[in-house]
């Protein structure tokens, strides 16, 4: 044990963290300053990393912010911040300003965490990342489609459905894909950094259809534009740029390929001589898409005249009511806040004893009660696997 | 069950199962010494405690209670060394409410009461003298001094299983104990 870890401690990094804790809780220096009874400079001082604190003092200072003591001293990954990649890319107002922040402090963190659990537990994500696809200078409707085709290919998707696009992200390609709870506007973030790769974030509050869009949009972003930070949110632009109508047109072709589309819609044409409403209903259930992204595609390729989305709304077709009438169930997904492969680093590291219980609550955003509840589920899942197994490697056995 | 100190600092995990026991009042009783938690934890865990309902009144409710009761005394950091190596052990594991309980216990000389895998195998290598009791140790002792009848222990074991969702682990001292009254991972 160290003696005394805040006479070793990187007081830049330690002065940082305090200062953009104090920020978060609006507080002066002044505020600060008297928490700790000391002058507004030691607070400068001490948050410019230029004077020691003592334990006493940080203890105050983290009540006082209303934030725990290991949030500042425990050693942690050094991601660059990611503010700073999204600042760069965009302007934003100070509505947006309020609105953004927390939720790029919460995609970093999380990634952050990522990182750590994988220290701990010495396992780096598997990355099956390809090349960055060329499309300068492309048309948006070939370079979508190409890409879409090279990209199924790549993964073996064939071309069916991809009902677990958030797993096969995360397993096949190696993204680190969050669901955070985000005002309605927005509906992802995308960021890229070479210790990280690929992270995202998707609004977990928006219907699975739309999650489904904006995930394949998202993934657009890593293909085509791996290193431009992005927020996608409602009425962006006056004219979007190429590479958004790209990120547009893409999920047209990854999530329903013009062959398998054409094959469905056909056997469903053959079968009863005419396509109605119902099996617009089965298509888009099918490929997990709303009801107006099929619609659009399906004109887009000549199969639906144009205008059929429109006609369908002023005879006041009822999306939601439709959908429970026909019994469609709900669209098998996973909406937890962290990737699968982080949960079961997590369960992992706790289970060895790597962490404690409060820890493994806090690296799934949970209290300790709610944390128990993921565990169990967590060891089912992992067949609770017993600990003199858990290093065993199988390949050896 | 004997303790060779004055006093035994509760940990969170184990507040939460005597909680969801359904019996914290009477536990606590139990204990023949004195029963203390760290502001850290009281202030950390009442969130946790406000979700875990029983029958009568939910977790915090019975925390609160047994405050007020002064069957816990809420101890915070007294001295230099305390806050010291609290710091320290929050930079070793990354939770402020395990540091706080060992950083009070060891430097007073105290007893701690934890299901912490982590945190106890920790504290073993760091303070090998520290006394360490487990939630099955306390409740063991309770129901043998209280006479529980089998079945009034089951449900008691069940509430700690099903409400606090905890399980023992496969060594545990007490796993058969624990198996006898149909606790068991499958029986659940």
């Amino acid at each position: 044990m160290i003696t005394n870890i805040l006479d070793n401690i990187d007081l830049r990094k330690l002065g940082d963290l305090l200062q953009q804790a104090r920020k978060k809780c609006s507080m002066t220096q002044a505020d600060a300053a008297k928490v700790i009874d000391a002058a507004r400079t030691t607070i400068v001082a001490i948050e410019k990393g230029e004077r020691r604190l003592k334990p006493n003092e940080l203890i105050r200072l983290a009540r006082a912010y209303g934030r725990a003591v290991s949030d500042f001293v425990q050693p942690s990954p050094v991601i660059e911040p990611f503010e700073v990649q999204f600042r760069a890319a965009y302007q934003r107002s100070e509505q947006e300003e309020v609105e953004i922040s927390p939720i790029i402090q919460r995609l970093e963190n999380l990634c952050r965490n990522y990182l750590e659990l994988e220290r701990i537990m010495k396992a780096p994500l598997p990355r099956n990342y390809p090349q960055e696809y060329e499309v300068t200078n492309m048309p948006i409707e070939v370079a979508a489609e190409s890409i879409a085709i090279a990209e199924r290919q790549r993964l073996g998707l064939g071309d069916g459905p991809i009902p677990l696009l958030r797993d096969m992200l995360e397993q096949s390609v190696g993204l680190r894909i969050f669901y955070i709870e985000m005002p309605s506007k927005y509906s992802g973030f995308y960021s890229y950094d070479e210790q990280l790769g690929g992270c995202i974030a998707i609004n977990a509050s928006h219907p699975e259809e739309r999650r489904h869009w904006s995930l394949a949009h998202e993934y657009l972003h890593f293909l085509a534009h791996r290193r431009k930070p992005v927020v996608d949110y409602e009425e962006k632009y006056q004219r979007k740029p190429d590479s958004d109508r790209l990120g547009d047109t893409f999920p047209n072709y990854f999530l329903m390929p013009t062959s398998g589309l054409l094959k469905r819609f056909n056997d469903m044409y053959q079968a009863q001589g005419n396509f109605t409403t119902t099996n617009l209903f089965t298509l888009a259930h099918y490929y997990g898409v709303s009801i107006s992204a099929l619609i659009n595609r399906l004109e887009g390729i000549k199969l639906l005249p144009s205008g059929t989305g429109d006609r369908l709304l002023d005879r006041g077709l009822k999306v939601r009511k439709v959908q429970q009438e026909l019994g469609l169930k709900e669209i098998p997904q996973r909406t937890d806040l962290v990737p699968i492969h982080y949960q079961h680093l997590a369960i992992e590291a706790f289970d060895q004893g790597l962490i404690t219980e409060g820890r493994f609550a806090d690296f799934l955003s949970v209290d300790r009660l709610e944390a128990r509840r993921i565990a169990e589920v967590l060891r089912e899942h992992s067949s609770e696997m017993i600990e003199e197994n858990v290093h065993l490697d199988l390949r050896q056995a | 069950m004997e303790i060779n100190h004055s006093h035994l600092v509760l940990d969170a995990c184990c507040i939460l199962n005597f909680c969801a026991s359904g019996h914290f009042i009477e536990i606590l009783k139990s204990i023949p010494i004195e029963v203390v938690v760290t502001e850290v934890i009281r202030e950390k865990e009442l969130i946790t405690l406000q979700r875990l309902k029983d029958k009568e009144n939910t977790g915090a409710i019975q925390f609160e209670q047994a405050i007020l009761q002064g069957l816990i005394l809420v101890v915070d950091f007294e001295s230099e060394l305390e806050e010291e190596a609290f710091v320290n052990y929050a930079f070793e594991l990354g939770d402020d409410g395990e540091s706080a309980t060992f950083a009070i216990a060891i430097n007073r000389g105290w007893a701690v009461a934890t299901d912490d895998k982590k945190a106890i195998s920790f504290f073993q290598r760091e303070a090998p003298n520290l006394e360490i009791l487990s939630t099955l140790e306390i409740v063991k002792n309770w129901s043998e001094e209280a006479n529980l009848t089998p079945t009034e222990l089951r449900t008691t074991l069940k509430n700690i299983r099903t409400t606090g969702k905890y399980l023992p682990p496969r060594n545990h001292p007490l796993l058969v104990w624990w198996e006898e009254f149909n606790i068991g991972y499958e029986n659940a």
